[in-house]
């Protein structure tokens, strides 16, 4: 294996040294490019009181390319389907090279605060979610506490 | 290597290189520093009439020879060149000579260095990554326009002595180490670098198409070990530069001097793309002011063509890549990956207490202006940053400036989709030749319909066919297939000639 930048085992230590409130990333000890991920969910949001487990690959290529995210824990939200796959644009097509793992876990903690149901991922969820925002947030609450119970 | 024989080869006395040259009388080097503000149009003026003067031309000549795509002329656009008329169409044979090209352009030469760093990059991304147009790049750096590639430090901490700096900046490689055996390359057989021909590899039972990939394969492994062992001459003939200096043989114009390693690393910063520490200043965009290193900004480049991003709509059933106009196929230039503002440009601010290396003084006898009392880092900061009256646009280096085929790529791209939607057609159509009853089942999007070969082949073979024909006569669907043929041409004839004129 290519020995690993400089750019991700600073950024490694920066995480231990100076952590994310509400958030941890920890790398696997037999591939230093794949990190195991909690979020809090956002205060004031359906996900609150939740602790949703992430993971997170850096590819070859990173930082050229966009980490690869998804969620491990069951959610109840527009953007994240089934498989825990998220739709946020700079996780695609606006990823830069001056984000960070960092800045992609705040972003995605920033999607549990604010849904976008008009561009889903997960039809149904979205379908509900315009049509009945309430009960969404109702069911996306229940989710939380079935499955992402700290 | 048979082609690529190092100096100790060539003559058989490492002092020979601080022998070629290249910084021959102080005369003739304040006149390549006196002309700058002359040579703007001419940038490689200085390196001309330093080559020019040279004494012992035939030798350089030969250097030339077994150091090729070093920088006679970086802004040659010749037939020589490896970056010439990206539209033409090439043999494969002259295309792997481009590629090995490139390989050689994109060595690092210590003796080819300007205020301080190099021609060519570090290391930091692979070569896969390294595919921007090496020659601009070069001219573009010995313009001071781009900030040079310099040897970065892994870490840095601003407690060192100069003793201690100086130490660690005197044992830095002039490239980053290679991975000798990377996993794509296990397993495939790379021969005797030594003979071009490679074929005796390949197994000469296989397919046409086989043959194609094994060799393209070989040839990728082969070109991977050539490079480490290019690359590792000239850090091998760099080492024995410096030892020779230290031991007093020689003296070496090319090799830095001290007073030259310390204000160059002590006054760097980190850039913060790849985490790096690099000998300042560094390059900045144009429109947020953010620093950016040179090894990280040639990574900055358009994305591959694709299709526009819609905003999906979802009543609508996704469409197929495949089924898509070629046409529609597009590339955006790069954002600015701080602050997104489309059409990336940097701006760079040559330092200009040190002009050294390629139109400047030799690194050897660089001097510090700066007094040493070392509290006056704060002030070269500042200066690093160009102020807003200093920066003239017209400098501005774009993404798209060290890529210049990108336009030849997206039409090559365009061509091989309507070239395989075309097949699809084609065998569509004769399907239905050659079969009356075959069904018309794909046919509403005919004659234009686009679609891969696979698809069309897997209508043609899907068992039911129901026989719903529209009336269509064989005079019809020849009439169908003629036309498609005259607009097919048509395109590829407009195509050419957009190509051409842009030349």
């Amino acid at each position: 294996m290519a020995s690993l930048p400089k750019r991700i085992i600073k950024e490694t230590e920066r995480l231990v040294t100076d952590p994310v409130p509400g958030i941890t990333a920890e790398p696997h000890d037999d591939n230093l490019r794949y990190f195991q991920v909690t979020i809090e969910g956002p205060a004031g949001s359906p996900y609150e009181e939740g602790l949703f487990q992430l993971e997170l690959y850096l590819p070859d290529d990173y930082p050229m390319e966009a980490p690869k995210v998804r969620f491990l824990t069951k959610i109840y939200h527009p953007n994240i389907d089934r498989l825990g796959r998220i739709c946020l644009d700079i996780l695609k097509t606006n990823w830069s090279p001056a984000l960070q793992i960092r800045t992609v876990l705040l972003s995605v903690q920033a999607l549990l605060a604010s849904p976008n149901p008009n561009d889903p991922l997960a039809n149904d969820v979205a379908e509900d979610w315009i049509k009945n925002e309430q009960g969404a947030k109702q069911t996306a609450r229940e989710w939380t506490q079935r499955y992402a119970k700290k | 290597m048979g082609n690529v024989p190092t100096k100790l080869d060539q003559d058989g006395n490492p002092v020979e290189t601080v022998n070629r040259p290249g910084y021959p009388t102080s005369g003739s080097m304040s006149s390549a520093s006196g002309a700058t503000s002359t040579t703007d149009q001419s940038p490689n003026r200085g390196t001309r009439t330093r080559r020019a003067s040279s004494l012992v031309s035939t030798f350089l000549n030969s250097g030339n020879r077994y150091r090729s795509g070093s920088i006679q002329d970086p802004n040659a656009q010749g037939a020589a060149s490896a970056y010439s008329s990206p539209h033409k169409r090439r043999s494969s044979k002259e295309k792997e000579a481009i590629k090995e090209q490139h390989a050689r352009n994109i060595l690092v030469r210590y003796d080819e260095s300007v205020d301080g760093g190099f021609l060519a990059p570090y290391g930091s991304y692979g070569f896969d990554k390294l595919d921007y147009n090496a020659d601009v790049v070069k001219s573009l750096i010995i313009q001071r326009r781009l900030a040079p590639f310099y040897t970065p430090l892994q870490d840095f901490d601003s407690s060192w002595s100069r003793e201690e700096l100086l130490k660690i900046v005197e044992g830095l490689p002039l490239h980053a180490a290679f991975n000798e055996h990377p996993e794509e390359f296990e397993d495939i057989p790379t021969g005797d670098l030594n003979k071009p021909n490679f074929d005796y590899l390949i197994d000469r039972n296989c397919t046409k198409k086989e043959y194609r990939r094994t060799h393209a394969k070989i040839f990728r492994a082969r070109l991977h070990k050539k490079r480490i062992i290019w690359q590792e001459t000239e850090n091998e003939v760099f080492l024995e530069a410096k030892l020779d200096v230290r031991s007093g043989k020689v003296k070496n114009n090319y090799l830095p001097s001290e007073e030259l390693k310390y204000d160059l690393y002590a006054n760097g910063s980190e850039c913060p793309i790849c985490f790096l520490y690099i000998p300042g200043p560094l390059n900045y965009s144009t429109c947020c002011q953010q620093p950016i290193c040179t090894e990280c900004f040639v990574q900055i480049k358009r994305a591959d063509p694709h299709f526009p991003h819609d905003e999906v709509d979802p009543t609508q059933p996704v469409k197929d890549d495949s089924e898509k106009d070629p046409n529609l196929l597009t590339t955006e230039p790069a954002n600015c990956p701080y602050c997104a503002t489309t059409e990336f440009t940097i701006i760079y601010t040559p330092p200009k207490d040190r002009k050294v290396g390629i139109q400047g003084i030799p690194p050897a006898t660089y001097k510090s202006s700066v007094p040493q009392a070392g509290d006056d880092n704060q002030d070269k900061k500042s200066e690093d940053k160009p102020e807003s009256k200093d920066i003239n646009m017209s400098n501005a280096v774009s993404s798209d400036d060290i890529r210049p085929d990108w336009e030849a790529k997206l039409n090559k791209e365009r061509q091989r989709l309507a070239r395989r939607s075309a097949n699809a057609t084609a065998i569509h159509v004769s399907n239905q030749l050659v079969n009356p009853e075959y069904a018309v089942s794909g046919n509403q999007g005919s004659p234009t319909r686009r679609g891969s070969a696979q698809n069309s082949r897997a209508t043609s073979n899907s068992g039911s066919r129901r026989s719903q024909r529209q009336g269509k006569s064989i005079e019809e669907l020849e009439n169908q297939m003629v036309q498609e043929a005259i607009r097919l041409s048509l395109k590829e004839e407009e195509q050419r000639k957009s190509s051409t004129d842009k030349k």
